[in-house]
């Protein structure tokens, strides 16, 4: 029984190992693969919104600040039957 | 940026500033730091922060495309499960024509423009700069 648990801690620990090397790799470092986990992974998510689904609105602040317009405006209104490409993102 | 010169006259476009991916109180990148591309910013805890910042980016690289910020709810990264960086395309319908994959990893401006040069067929004017995501 002592054996048994033994092996299954060793295991996992090298799993849990194995599983930091690999994020570290991917992150481009151990202190990215703890700040990824930390900062990045609670806010990634795959979302439900699928093709054929109606796109849904939010609203929006133009650069000037002030200045507040509905995402639906520019799917229907401004664009007048053209398709429209969003590009999320940020700066850093 | 080179996918909207060459297909601005065929669709829209509008970009979606969102929460910073990698601020410096967060998961800041070496690439972003002030010896290198000087991207040092902190997490936006107002939309006037938000503002400033967006402003930064549309200058520094004149941005042409039209630009909306994400209110601090984050509504629109919500909606779209946005964050870090995402891509969408949405047809004449209103309906999601397009869903691209959360970037890094899976951000691909190709599979637009595949997209594009489906419906409207292979368009490549002369570069105007190199290209980026955009």
């Amino acid at each position: 029984m002592n054996r048994l648990l033994f092996w299954t801690t060793v295991s996992i620990g090298g799993l849990l190992v194995l599983a930091f090397v690999a994020l570290s790799l991917m992150a481009g470092g151990p202190k990215d693969a703890i700040e990824m986990v930390r900062f990045a992974l609670p806010h990634m998510r795959l979302g439900t919104l699928k093709v054929g689904d109606r796109a849904p609105d939010a609203r929006l602040v133009a650069l000037d600040g002030t200045t507040r317009f509905h995402l639906r405006e520019r799917i229907n209104d401004r664009t007048g039957g053209r398709p429209l490409v969003l590009v999320f993102g940020s700066f850093t | 940026m080179q996918i909207f010169n060459d297909y601005k006259d065929h669709v829209d476009f509008l970009t979606i500033y969102i929460r910073e991916a990698h601020p410096t109180d967060e998961w800041q990148m070496k690439a972003n730091e002030k010896d290198k591309d000087d991207v040092c910013y902190a997490q936006p805890k107002t939309l006037d922060q938000r503002i400033v910042i967006a402003n930064d980016f549309t200058q520094r690289f004149k941005f042409p495309l039209p630009f909306g910020v994400d209110e601090m709810n984050n509504a629109a990264n919500d909606a779209y499960a946005a964050w870090p960086e995402r891509l969408y395309i949405i047809d004449e319908s209103g309906r999601i024509s397009y869903k691209g994959g959360n970037g890094p990893f899976k951000y691909d401006p190709k599979e637009v423009r595949a997209w594009l040069a489906q419906h409207y067929g292979e368009v490549k004017h002369a570069q105007t700069a190199p290209e980026k995501k955009s």
